[in-house]
């Protein structure tokens, strides 16, 4: 039975120890298997048939039916070429297409001969054992990405790459960071995900452009460098050309596509020079340059005039230009009110008629840039951010945000989206002056609240709710204005009810015997022209007030509604407003209870599927760290989950935007420690029991046990990766509870303070946690150990989930948390203690734990914050 | 008689005459002036057009001769406006010179005849109407077009603005009636809606837009009026904000920057200047600027007319935003000056000056502050009272009011204080942040504060107090608790009713003090008896009591003389009133004195400190009865006719007046428009 696990080795050529676990889960499944007698056999029909199934769902996937061949060659029966040209043939398809098939098949084709050539002295059935491996029910994408990574047979490669097809769309992009920087590293991984990653870009707009950013990101340390322009911005620019993104399945569009991916795939990725002269940020530029020379004859002469559907379609093979000419060309300027208009007129009736006749399909088919306006968008945000930055005071910078967000609300609706969130709703509207800055001294993130439409259609396709002006708000609100609404202002006397009005109360300031008769009337008058319900209110005040002539009230009354009204808003207590730290109120202010505020608020708040998203916008920051503790993290979490551990962490959603930009979920209901101690004074217990209740409370115990949940579940992460810079500034505590772990710009081979080593313990455990815990040697905090003994245990036990994700993300990285290159890597596999049993794994817990409450350097570091920030 | 006249000019300048203007004169004598010359009108707008001598040759007509050279002038007038339809180019330019100078000098030589004539003359009744069709079809092709030039949309501009000016009434103007039928409307919304075109053109179109927005406002359906107080699109919206605001601000700016002159003078001057202010004339210290009112009109009837205006009022422009975020606007030709500059002189666009945003209430509040310094000043005056019927505007407005008293919309708004003998002037490093509504009280109760003078701008004091109540109102009835220092306003009113009473006898004569002490007392009700709704602390009530207790003399003066006039006939009603208003403030005083008197006694006190007295109010509220005064939260909306419509005829008058002084196209400036036609050319 142990057999299959030595013969993997083998054909792996880069095989390290710290695979092992991997390995034998890998062994496992084949054992599973091998409970036919046969295990040839066995492996070869079920590979058969399961090479068929796949093959199925590639048809759907590729719309090009080719790629069984490749899988039929790696069921290890060899297929001579000219029956392969026979299969191939037979399916329909332009010439160009099965050009593009046969190249991208040939180099596989020739490779698995190779290895089976080179691997002659492995007998031919053990080939198929990492082949039965890849086609079980248990390779998953963490292990494609290991094998792509480890693997230099070319063969495994474009298998994994094609196998990668049959994933779900949401596995595949939980390892995209991985994909894509090994894309950009390696250029034979390159190769073997091209075709994949090309694939979901037609396919969906939101892939694009989340590539894109990637790519970006990762590309950075290369155009930085100056050395050779790799496959990476290649790909990026032939993305952002638009060449790669959905389009209809308009023939000659497939045949000018297949064009790009037939060279690329044959030449090595180099055709797309052509599409994208230029390179990276310059290309930026001349962008919007070219777009502003189309400015002149576009900006009037966009009416939509019957052009013939042909031209159009033959602008859209062409070239980019032909996009541009097409498109708005007031994309990107704020002040048009259009800048997130990609000029797209399919949404327009006469205009979808027409090219419906020719062009099937629901995308967009005006060959409009479709991730203009996304991108235009998210660059809005980010300049806003860089602009931030230049000011000093917080107010200052908020005033400018709010000024700044209300300009950009000008160009809403518009068919982007929040990328924090999937792509399914469309931004309609940002309350600018809900937007907060956030406690950062240098850069200047921001949190936007954004309200959106969800729709379930893809959000090019979907109508463009149309822009209600904010004043229509007053319609429903407004409770004393009787003026009609400004659309029935047509009538010649502009104010047809103000001069009755004007009549009638010409002194009712003097005189209220005068005024409690005419009441009656104006509020007939003023029923006929309005909706009744919002009047309901002012007759039902007025009418009550004429009823009695003479009302006498006592002072004391007054003075006691007085006080009660102020004190009514008590229970959980909002902070105070703190012009220096704009972030507390907002952050502190219940969800719930600010959606309900904001949607009463909104013009858009009447239609039902309107939501309100977050998100942090930083401008200035990598991000890229966050995103590798991100992946981390939900690793983590999906690992207690299955073993039942009850450990609590809470992954927030990065997007990496470029390497200094980018977007994070804000977490909802949650301050930081910092603004606690400051805005309560009290210790945290004191504030437990004040927020939660006394401490036998239900709601205090639930409370503490989310406390001691997540601050186990985050004292691992913190100790496997090293986290550091643990002020309390960038620890929050949610409203249930639990503790929450924020920041990651100092992780595994880097900390704050040119690694001098400020935080040496393991993680920040202050006496403050404990107490809340209720003490050295309570319960909760023996249960504390225990947690961390069991996540340790269990999160050992799948580590090769989590070092491969990491040590994929350090090849070629110039992030600063692999300053220290491989043995970075090493170090942290080291944490894992693999060599430990339980209870020297125990003894291992308890140590840390009591060192790290007694650490001097964790009080040295919250002092040496306080002194520098201010952070309490 | 008149060939005589024509002959006896013709020698004295026959030497110097230009050759377009002989062909003026060949117009105006009856001849046909192409004389048989086919290419003749090609020609002759070629040649640069003399408007003053254009003008001038209408003073020359006779009556007699109107008949006979009608059909000549109006060929001429054809010709002009067919030459606007070809391709742009310098003729393009004369013509619409040309027809300035027809206009102008038509209008001026028929005073009085409401145009109707003029029309007769310059065009002929049969045809007016297609004529000034295709000329106005033709400006506002011009005007929308993106290849015209800057200076011809300029020069486009400053025609229409001359033809909305050629009559000091603007509703007196027959050709108006013209662009009434040929709405322009779109044309200058276009310009509003484009940053760069608003760059350039922003003042002038905003200017022709409120004069248009005045033809024949109150008795006809005027489509500008229509279409401004629909208009619902933020971009223009906004960029109507922007030219105001931009223009208040270089006047705020200006303000500023004298001030600053001014105090870095040193101690010594300050020194005497503070002698010299004893001895009456405090001018010196102030500082003076011709008020802007073509953009104040503007706001007044945007915010007076559009309901969707609030929200541009209040939103913030931030420097960068007045350009686009893309440098499209960045292009090196665009940075030189046109050569027709615009004929408002309002200080350039600069986005240096607008690091801070702003919004166009905070610019205009700054603005207010700095305006109503000196009102003894007819100008200011007036613009003080259109200031000041804008607030109420806007303070009428509940979604204005609404963004007013948002406490996420801060902004620090410097009120600034007039120098008085009283006081030292202390320019604050920086005013305090909060919401709009402060400011705006604040604003007020300067104001209340620094005018009482002998001649007591009682309309406008009027106008302060109905803006406050009406900001109280919104307040009490929306449960909004503003953290704003109530003891300011309420000293402040005291302080006023006292100064009414000192000097009762004078200011009798000028206005009706029994409504504006009314209003005041209005306002403390509105304290007495809601305070429970829009106070911030319970501690500020008690203070309110307070103040009305050490204060009691003022309104026991005030009862007093209420009930002096109550047998008066003329102020019969309203002192009754009063009388009856004042019950409230009467029973705290009444309920109260006795109780801090005894208190004083038993515990063997001369006088009580503050906290003794506020000790009594609160131990003593039980046993007081208040009357709840129904009206109290009702006001009298503002409406411009029929109360206003005379004063914002005088406006727009004087408005008329400066305008037409400016539109005119001066010989240097054709000059530069010349050059600059011959060296960029138009692509046409």
């Amino acid at each position: 039975m142990d057999m299959p696990l030595p013969r993997v080795h083998m054909v792996r050529k880069k095989t390290t120890t710290e695979n092992s676990h991997l390995l034998l889960s890998g062994a496992d499944s084949i054992e599973l298997n091998q409970n036919s007698s046969d295990p040839s056999m066995t492996s070869f029909v079920e590979g058969a048939e399961r090479s068929k199934s796949s093959s199925h769902s590639l048809k759907e996937g590729l719309e090009d039916s080719g790629e069984c061949n490749r899988l039929q060659c790696i069921s290890s029966t060899p297929i001579d070429s000219s029956q392969r040209q026979n299969v191939s043939n037979a399916k329909e398809g332009s010439v160009k297409q099965d050009k593009f098939r046969k190249d991208l098949s040939l180099p596989f084709a020739v490779s698995s001969q190779r290895t089976r050539h080179d691997s002659s002295h492995i007998p031919k059935s053990k080939q198929s054992w990492l082949l039965r491996l890849f086609e079980s029910k248990l390779f998953n994408m963490s292990l494609a990405i290991t094998y792509l990574f480890n693997s230099k047979e070319q063969g495994v490669q474009i298998y994994i790459g094609n196998r990668m097809f049959t994933f779900q769309d949401d596995d595949v992009d939980a390892y995209l960071p991985q994909l894509l920087n090994m894309y950009v590293q390696m250029r034979d991984v390159a190769e073997a995900i091209h075709a994949y990653i090309v694939q979901r870009c037609r396919k969906s707009v939101e892939f694009a452009i989340k590539t894109t950013w990637l790519l970006d990101a990762y590309t950075v340390y290369q155009t930085q460098t100056g050395s050779k322009c790799g496959q990476g911005v290649k790909l990026r620019n032939a993305i952002i050309n638009d060449g790669l993104v959905p389009r209809t399945n308009n023939k000659s569009m497939l045949g000018h596509l297949a064009l790009s991916f037939n060279n690329s795939g044959s030449h090595h990725l180099q055709s797309h020079s052509d599409l994208s002269p230029r390179v990276n940020k310059t290309f930026v530029k001349s962008h919007s340059r070219s777009r502003s020379d189309a400015t002149g004859m576009m900006n009037f002469t966009l009416t939509p005039s019957p052009t013939d559907p042909i031209l159009i379609s033959a602008a859209m093979s062409s070239n980019a230009a032909g996009y541009l000419s097409m498109g708005n060309n007031a994309a990107g300027d704020l002040m048009s009110g259009k800048a997130f208009d990609n000029g797209c007129i399919c949404q327009q009736a006469s205009y979808s008629d027409m090219l419906d006749s020719i062009l099937r399909g629901s995308a967009c088919k005006c060959c409009a840039p479709q991730l203009q306006p996304e991108m235009e968008f998210v660059t809005a945000l980010m300049n806003i951010g860089q602009r931030l930055g230049a000011l000093e005071t917080k107010e200052q910078r908020t005033r400018h945000l709010i000024a700044e967000l209300g300009m950009l609300n000008l160009n809403l609706p518009a068919r982007v989206w929040l990328p924090v969130n999937r792509s399914t709703h469309m931004v309609v509207r940002i309350p600018a002056t809900s937007a907060v800055v956030l406690n950062s001294k240098e850069k200047c993130p921001y949190l936007i609240y954004v309200e959106v439409l969800e729709t379930d259609e893809d959000i090019l396709a979907a109508p463009l709710p149309p822009r209600i002006p904010e004043s229509q708000l007053r319609l429903s609100h407004s409770d004393e204005d009787f003026c009609p609404s400004p659309t029935i202002y047509d009538e010649p006397s502009l104010k047809p009810f103000s001069q009755p009005m004007a009549a009638v109360s010409s002194d009712m300031l003097d005189d209220q015997d005068c005024w409690s008769q005419e009441d009656d009337d104006i509020i007939t008058f003023a029923m006929k022209s309005r909706a009744s319900d919002t009047l309901s209110q002012y007759s039902y005040e007025s009418s009550h007030s004429a009823d009695s002539k003479d009302v006498y009230v006592t002072a004391s009354d007054i003075k006691r509604r007085l006080t009660e009204s102020l004190q009514r808003p008590g229970g959980r207590k909002n902070f105070k407003r703190d012009p220096d730290d704009p972030s507390a109120t907002a952050m502190k202010e219940p969800w719930h209870q600010k959606v309900h505020r904001l949607r009463e608020a909104s013009p858009y708040g009447h239609l039902a599927n309107w939501r309100l998203l977050a998100a942090i916008v930083k401008c200035g920051d990598d991000l890229r760290q966050e995103l590798l503790v991100h992946q981390v993290l939900l690793q983590l979490q999906q690992i207690w989950k299955e073993e039942r551990v009850p450990l609590w962490l809470r992954p927030y959603t990065i997007t990496v935007i470029s390497a200094d930009s980018g977007m994070i979920e804000p977490v909802l209901n949650a301050v930081s420690l910092h603004q606690i101690k400051k805005q309560s004074e009290t210790s945290l217990l004191q504030y437990f029991i004040q927020e939660h209740g006394p401490i036998t409370s239900e709601e205090f115990l639930t409370a503490q046990r989310n406390f001691v949940q997540s601050c186990a579940g985050y004292s691992i992460l913190c100790y496997l990766m090293q986290v550091k810079d643990r002020h309390n500034g960038n620890i929050l505590l949610t409203a249930d509870g639990h503790i929450i772990h924020i920041d990651y710009g100092f992780i595994l081979s880097i900390s704050p303070g040119k690694n001098l080593g400020f935080e040496i313990s393991a993680f920040k455990l202050t006496h403050e946690f404990v107490e809340v815990m209720g003490g050295i040697g309570s319960d909760m905090y023996k249960y504390y150990k225990i947690l961390i003994l069991q996540g340790l245990i269990t999160a050992r036990k799948h580590m090769d989930r989590i070092i491969p994700m990491v040590e994929i993300m350090q090849a070629g990285s110039d992030l600063p948390c692999f300053g220290r290159g491989v043995s970075t890597i090493r170090a942290m596999k080291d944490r894992f203690h693999l060599n430990l049993t339980e209870e020297q794994l125990q003894e291992l817990v308890d140590n840390m734990v009591e060192s790290s409450l007694n650490s001097l350097t964790t009080k040295l570091y919250d002092g040496f914050q306080y002194f520098t920030n201010g952070i309490l | 008689m008149s060939g005589d006249k024509n002959l006896s000019r013709k020698s004295s300048a026959q030497n110097f005459k230009e050759k377009v203007v002989k062909y003026y004169e060949a117009i105006f004598q009856d001849k046909d002036p192409s004389n048989g010359n086919g290419n003749f009108w090609s020609e002759f707008f070629l040649l640069r057009a003399n408007i003053e001598a254009l003008q001038t040759q209408f003073t020359t007509i006779s009556s007699h001769d109107v008949q006979s050279i009608k059909p000549n002038i109006n060929e001429f007038f054809v010709r002009c406006v067919s030459c606007l339809s070809e391709p742009q180019s310098m003729r393009t330019v004369n013509a619409i010179q040309t027809l300035c100078g027809l206009v102008k000098g038509a209008f001026a030589q028929s005073k009085g005849s409401y145009g109707f004539d003029v029309i007769d003359l310059l065009i002929g009744f049969d045809q007016a109407e297609s004529v000034m069709q295709k000329l106005i079809d033709c400006l506002q092709k011009i005007l929308s077009s993106r290849e015209s030039a800057v200076s011809l949309k300029n020069i486009c501009l400053r025609f229409l603005l001359t033809i909305v000016t050629l009559t000091d009434n603007v509703s007196q103007n027959t050709l108006l009636e013209y662009l009434m039928i040929n709405s322009i409307f779109d044309a200058l919304l276009l310009i509003l809606s484009s940053s760069t075109l608003r760059c350039n053109h922003g003042n002038d179109s905003v200017l022709l837009l409120i004069l248009l927005v005045q033809y024949r406002k109150y008795d006809s359906t005027n489509p500008y009026i229509v279409n401004l107080s629909i208009l619902d699109n933020d971009i223009a919206l906004n960029g109507l904000s922007q030219i105001i605001a931009l223009s208040l601000l270089g006047y705020n700016r200006q303000y500023r920057e004298k001030l600053t002159q001014q105090k870095s003078t040193g101690l010594m001057s300050s020194f005497t200047s503070m002698v010299g202010s004893m001895f009456g004339s405090d001018e010196t210290s102030k500082v003076k600027f011709k008020p802007d009112i073509p953009l104040l009109l503007a706001l007044y009837e945007c915010v007076h007319l559009n309901r969707n205006f609030v929200l541009a009022l209040t939103t913030s422009h931030a420097g960068g935003n007045f350009g686009s975020t893309h440098s499209l606007t960045s292009d090196p030709a665009d940075d030189l000056p046109p050569a027709i500059p615009r004929a408002s002189e309002v200080p350039l666009s600069q986005t240096g000056e607008l690091d801070q945003p702003t919004n166009l209430l905070a610019t205009f509040i700054e603005y207010t502050s700095i305006i109503t310094h000196d009102v003894r000043d007819d100008a200011n005056f007036n613009v003080s009272k259109l200031c000041f019927i804008i607030l109420n505007c806007v303070s009428e407005d509940h979604y204005a009011n609404s963004l007013m008293h948002d406490p996420n919309i801060n902004f620090r708004i410097p009120i600034h204080r007039v120098p008085m003998r009283h006081r030292k002037l202390s320019m604050e490093a920086s005013p305090p942040s909060g919401p709009l509504a402060c400011a705006v009280l604040e604003l007020q109760v300067e104001f209340l504060i620094s005018h009482m003078m002998k001649q007591m701008p009682a309309e406008l004091y009027t106008l302060s107090l109905s803006a406050i109540h009406r900001l109280l109102v919104y307040q009490k009835k929306n449960r909004v608790r503003l953290s704003y220092p109530w003891k300011s306003l309420w000293a402040a009113l005291t302080n006023l009713v006292k100064y009414i009473l000192s000097n009762e006898a004078a200011l009798i004569k000028v206005c009706n003090i029994f409504v504006m002490a009314q209003q005041v007392v209005n306002i403390f009700n509105m304290f007495i008896t809601y305070g429970d709704t829009f106070l911030s602390t319970p501690g500020s009530y008690d203070d309110l009591y307070y103040d009305l207790i050490r204060r009691h003399v003022v309104y026991d003066n005030l009862y007093a003389l209420a009930l002096r006039y109550a047998n008066n006939d003329e102020y019969k009603d309203h002192s009754t009133r009063l009388v009856h208003s004042l019950s409230n403030i009467r029973s705290v005083i009444n309920h109260f004195c006795p109780k801090v008197d005894s208190w004083a006694k038993v515990n063997h006190l001369s006088s009580l400190t503050e906290e003794q007295v506020l000790e009594v109010v609160k131990t003593n509220y039980e046993t007081l009865t208040l009357k709840l005064h129904e009206t109290l939260d009702q006001f009298e909306r503002y409406s411009e006719k029929p109360k206003e419509s005379s004063f914002f005829m005088h406006m727009v008058r004087s408005l008329v007046l400066e305008v037409r002084e400016k539109a005119v196209i001066t010989k240097l400036e054709q000059t530069s428009l010349l050059k600059e036609f011959t060296t960029v050319p138009t692509e046409t």
